[in-house]
């Protein structure tokens, strides 16, 4: 690197040539920006996923997201979101993703809701309800503790149990669709 | 026999970044003393540990500031990785040393043309910022945010770059080097900013030390200390040397700042050379339980974190000392003496980050 020596106008080829060149900025938003495909610009929702677990709204930092399980809705305050991305990690059901292009501004801060579509037939295996062992069928893989978002359940190889901490359950389902030997089904308390 | 008097100086001032407060003690149009205060932007950022827990907590360290904030993520990580025993994957290393690099080339442009525009500079100012514009593409490519990069989680990292990306890195740096000529030309070598530079905010090697000086600004003043020697994330397999200068002036500052660009440069290269390939987090079980502290080189300086966990998920205390912290007291004694038009100038060239000091 060049050092210590004094000079005059030593900018002013760079200057001279940007007379000259297209502006670095782009006219947004008369130009539609570019957005790389990670870009983290809001969250949205495939509501009809969603088991209303409440996974996201621990997760989130900001406290941004609500979660109804009884009217089985999901809101989320947009101006209150910092779009870290915590709660789509958090999601047991992947329903939850971001997406390009942040949202609009608004003269109030404002929240949207989505509301799950009733479901007339509820499918087999299907969240709701906590996980009940039918220890016959059991063979102690472990592979539900694993899966277990929230480390609910407990499972000893040695000994042969099968526990469950029902306060931390949030009776996703995972556990009964990752379990081999289909020993473990959803049954509403 | 001088006039004295005190011009309060900030915190809302047309040239300065940051909230910072000074009582500026003047004889005539010499400074003769300084009296700072902070306190204007307190968050209560490191209360929040909490009511949140620690694997949340990444996303809130790294909102503390937004020019370090990739920074904060990695010394809050790291440390509550030392407290739970948690190794690292090799890669996550590297993609942390790559990122943490790219914010350091970020902030020193950013530094770069804040001064210029301290000195009234506009065009170089433009230039300086529109080179950091490559970078922060680059970072919106590669992790999803342009300021604030959420990538880093304890155990690991969340998002992987592929070659392509690796690519698009080190043509952006190619791109960066190449254009950079004209401003290294213009910062080391143009007359009017030799002028305001050279000689001005002399800070002393026994000063430095004996305030606690970090960063650049230690650097500047001959003394060879750099907390990525110590070896986290993945400095400890790359080869580098700390960047000193020995005048102490604004001047060596400047220098120190701009080599350290190409010094990252080299670094990022070399990083995306050496990376292996494999995962990129490991899971996490259990919660910290012990304390430990955490140093690294933020682009300002040497950053410590602090972490005390008690076996919960909440953790009891977080605690983070930064850069310009250490440098306010440097700050004060490189004032003295100086004019009051020069004022604007010294405090940039600390490169104060009043949001990382207040939290």
């Amino acid at each position: 690197m060049m050092e210590d020596k004094t000079r005059v106008f030593t900018f002013a080829g760079r200057v001279l040539k940007n007379l000259f060149q297209k502006p670095a900025t782009v006219q947004y938003p008369f130009q539609p920006a570019e957005y790389p495909e990670r870009m983290r610009g809001h969250v949205e929702i495939k509501i009809e996923d969603c088991i209303c677990c409440g996974l996201c709204v621990r997760s989130c930092p900001s406290q941004a997201i609500s979660v109804d399980r009884k009217a089985g809705t999901w809101t989320i305050g947009r101006f209150d979101c910092v779009q870290c991305g915590s709660c789509v990690l958090a999601c047991p059901k992947k329903c939850l993703t971001m997406e390009k292009g942040y949202t609009e501004p608004d003269i109030a801060k404002k929240s949207e809701t989505f509301t799950k579509p009733k479901e007339e037939e509820k499918p087999e295996a299907a969240s709701g309800g906590i996980p009940v062992l039918d220890a016959e069928k059991c063979v102690y893989c472990t592979l539900c503790a694993k899966k277990c978002p929230q480390e609910a359940i407990r499972v000893d190889r040695k000994e042969k149990t099968w526990a469950l901490d029902e306060e931390k359950c949030v009776q996703c389902g995972i556990c009964a669709s990752a379990c081999p030997k289909h020993a473990l089904s959803m049954q509403s308390i | 026999m001088a006039k004295r008097s005190i011009v309060p100086f900030g915190p809302q001032h047309p040239v300065l970044p940051e909230p910072v407060h000074l009582d500026l003690i003047l004889e005539d149009e010499t400074v003769v003393g300084a009296v700072p205060s902070i306190g204007f932007i307190h968050r209560g950022l490191e209360k929040l540990v909490e009511k949140r827990d620690f694997k949340q907590y990444v996303y809130i360290a790294e909102r503390v500031c937004g020019i370090c904030s990739c920074g904060h993520g990695l010394g809050y990580c790291e440390a509550v990785e030392q407290v739970m025993g948690i190794e690292v994957p090799d890669r996550a290393r590297y993609l942390r040393t790559i990122w943490v690099e790219m914010s350091r080339v970020h902030s020193h442009l950013l530094w770069l043309g804040l001064l210029a525009d301290a000195m009234g500079f506009e065009s170089l100012y433009m230039e300086s910022w529109r080179l950091r514009e490559k970078i922060l593409d680059m970072f919106d490519e590669t992790t999803g945010g342009r300021i604030i990069h959420s990538v880093n989680c304890v155990g690991g990292v969340q998002k992987d770059m592929d070659s392509t990306m690796l690519q698009h890195i080190l043509q952006a740096i190619d791109d960066i080097r190449g254009e950079m000529k004209p401003v290294v030309e213009t910062f080391m070598q143009d007359y009017t900013v030799q002028s305001r530079l050279k000689g001005s905010g002399i800070l002393t090697k026994e000063d430095a030390t004996a305030l606690g000086a970090a960063g650049p600004v230690l650097r500047a003043s001959g003394i060879s200390y750099d907390a990525r020697r110590l070896g986290y994330a993945a400095y400890g397999d790359l080869t580098m040397e700390p960047i000193t200068a020995a005048e102490g002036d604004s001047y060596a500052r400047c220098k120190v700042r701009l080599k350290e660009l190409f010094q990252s440069f080299d670094l990022i290269r070399e990083a995306i050379g050496k990376i292996p390939d494999g995962p990129i987090s490991v899971p996490v079980k259990g919660n910290p339980s012990g304390e430990f502290f955490m140093r690294i080189e933020q682009p300002r300086g040497e950053a410590i974190y602090y972490v005390k966990g008690s076996g919960t998920k909440y953790l009891d205390r977080f605690r983070m000392r930064t850069p310009t912290t250490s440098n306010i007291p440097a700050l004060v004694e490189m004032l003295k003496g100086c004019q009051l038009a020069d004022v604007p100038l010294l405090i940039l060239t600390i490169d104060p980050c009043v949001s990382c000091t207040e939290r």
